[in-house]
């Protein structure tokens, strides 16, 4: 319950902390740390409109993809917190969750009829598939050096200690962070400031989206950050910490996190559209060498 | 600690899979000298100072400094900058590239055998298959020579892999091929750069005497 109570306080203050780096490194004014806050209020305020060639599916999309990502967020522990959920290869429904969101948020695209949107989601699509299994890859790897098959087990067991386990962790989280810039649409294969709908992915998919249903996509987005940033505070935090200390470090790790992802974004350019595919199945690759570490750590492959 | 430089270097083949740019090669070449010079520092103390010494040098002064430089040097030459489309698309490069490490790794799994060093032998194979894969992909005569110098540093784990001792005159011959073949590749590259302004294979097959 706790860490659930933590990761959605980080969350509003994800995108705010990523635009202030941004603008510190543009020499521009800074903006508030609130200013997320007061779009997405403003948002709230404003009545959806509908196009008149939406059926029902346009309207629910918007909260099936809130909700499904409010719940993908219950099953995240922190350092020896446990998370609201937890079963035996909760990981496996965490990742088709936030797959049913999506999938919900590209039927949406495709029901206005839009060419534009039809093919931001086309793209959206294949790059959600392309990057699975590094996620599924790297999470079986964990699974395997700690023999759990729950995310709490997995992390409470995870004990990063030789030469061989720091390479682990290290990789592990250089894939997860590209997982999650690859999720929310940012900087390598995606530009949140796009203003052109031909290279646009994530975003043309929510043109049509107005008022309320805006705002809830980009609270969605804020949690998703919140959770990968969970995901990789995990591998830092160790459980025998004294819980001040392991809940200090989680916001420290979220904080350092979104300056991370501002400042690739600040001096990182973006991919070619057509490069985006092998780009995002090279961090399955480096997966596979994680999971061929993970054999020799563990002793199933023995090489003298 | 050596199994954390042979991972390393898997993964920089991994990316000599996905870069397109030969400056990238140039640089990625540079840091498997560096990893090599790691693998040497870890695992082959127990021979001949003098021997030890001088491997390390091998590596941290020609695999890592003047190989690189003279590439470099090559590159600029001849204005190279990306690499033109290769025969077969990046993507299918990068499931190539881990598929021969799977492979290399179930059959160093199924070799083991106390007279070799296996962790040696599983990279040293993927390095040596995937150096001739890269050869066979690249248009470019520049490339070539940097598939050519993967499959060296392939042997030289792979001379590393059947003994912990490596003999002087064995390393000795290696050298003397790495100068041989960087160095005449080099001007070769040169000339044919500067007789047809582009350094592509193809330009190879309308040569006449």
């Amino acid at each position: 319950m706790m860490s659930l109570f933590f990761i959605l306080i980080t969350a509003p203050f994800f995108v705010g902390i990523i635009l202030k780096v941004k603008a510190k490194f543009a020499a521009r004014k800074l903006p508030s740390i609130l200013q997320p806050f007061y779009d997405v209020a403003r948002l709230f305020k404003k009545g959806a409109i509908y196009s008149t060639t939406t059926s029902f599916i346009f309207k629910i999309a918007p909260l099936v993809y809130f909700v499904s990502v409010l719940m993908a967020a219950l099953f995240i522990p922190i350092g020896s917190l446990k998370g609201f959920l937890s079963f035996n290869a909760d990981f496996v429904y965490f990742a088709y969750l936030l797959a049913f969101g999506k999938f919900m948020m590209i039927i949406a695209a495709m029901d206005t009829g839009s060419s534009f949107e039809g093919m931001g989601a086309n793209r959206e699509a294949l790059y959600s598939m392309l990057i699975e299994p590094a996620f599924f890859i790297l999470i079986a790897s964990l699974a395997l050096f700690t023999d759990n098959n729950s995310f709490y087990g997995l992390f409470l067991n995870l004990h990063i200690s030789t030469n061989l386990s720091y390479i682990l962790g290290l990789a592990a989280i250089y894939v997860l962070m590209y997982i999650a810039m690859i999720e929310n649409s940012r900087s390598p294969i995606d530009d949140a400031k796009t203003h052109l709908e031909l290279t646009m992915v994530h975003e043309v998919m929510v043109l049509d989206n107005s008022g309320f249903d805006l705002a809830l996509i980009h609270i969605a987005t804020w949690i998703k950050f919140s959770i990968y940033g969970t995901l990789i505070s995990n591998f830092i935090i160790q459980n025998e910490w004294p819980l001040a200390l392991q809940i200090g470090s989680f916001f420290f790790v979220q904080m350092a996190f979104a300056g991370v992802v501002g400042l690739l974004e600040s001096f990182r350019a973006r991919n070619k559209l057509e490069k985006n595919p092998q780009w995002i199945i090279m961090l399955s690759a480096i997966a596979i060498v994680l999971f061929l570490t993970t054999l020799i750590i563990t002793q199933k492959i023995i090489l003298y | 600690m050596t199994y954390l430089f042979i991972i390393l270097y898997a993964i920089t083949l991994i990316y000599f899979a996905l870069s397109e740019r030969t400056k990238k090669f140039v640089w990625l070449l540079a840091i498997q000298g560096l990893i090599l010079f790691g693998v040497v520092f870890f695992s082959l103390n127990k021979i001949d100072i003098f021997d030890f010494i001088f491997i390390l040098l091998e590596t941290i002064v020609v695999k890592t400094l003047v190989v690189p430089w003279f590439l470099n040097k090559v590159r600029k030459h001849n204005q190279l900058k990306r690499e033109h489309e290769p025969y077969v698309p990046v993507f299918y490069s990068i499931i190539v590239v881990v598929i021969i490490l799977i492979i290399s790794f179930m059959l160093s799994n199924y070799l083991n055998d106390s007279q070799m060093h296996t962790q040696y032998f599983t990279i040293a194979f993927t390095s040596i298959i995937f150096g001739g894969y890269f050869i066979m992909i690249h248009k470019n005569l520049f490339s070539n020579v940097v598939g050519y110098l993967i499959i060296e540093n392939g042997i030289f784990l792979l001379s590393l892999a059947v003994g912990s001792i490596m003999p002087i005159m064995v390393n000795l011959a290696i050298l003397l091929d790495v100068f041989m073949g960087v160095l005449i590749l080099g001007l070769f590259i040169n000339r044919v750069g500067d007789t047809f302004k582009s350094v592509k294979t193809e330009h190879l097959s309308k040569l006449k005497d």
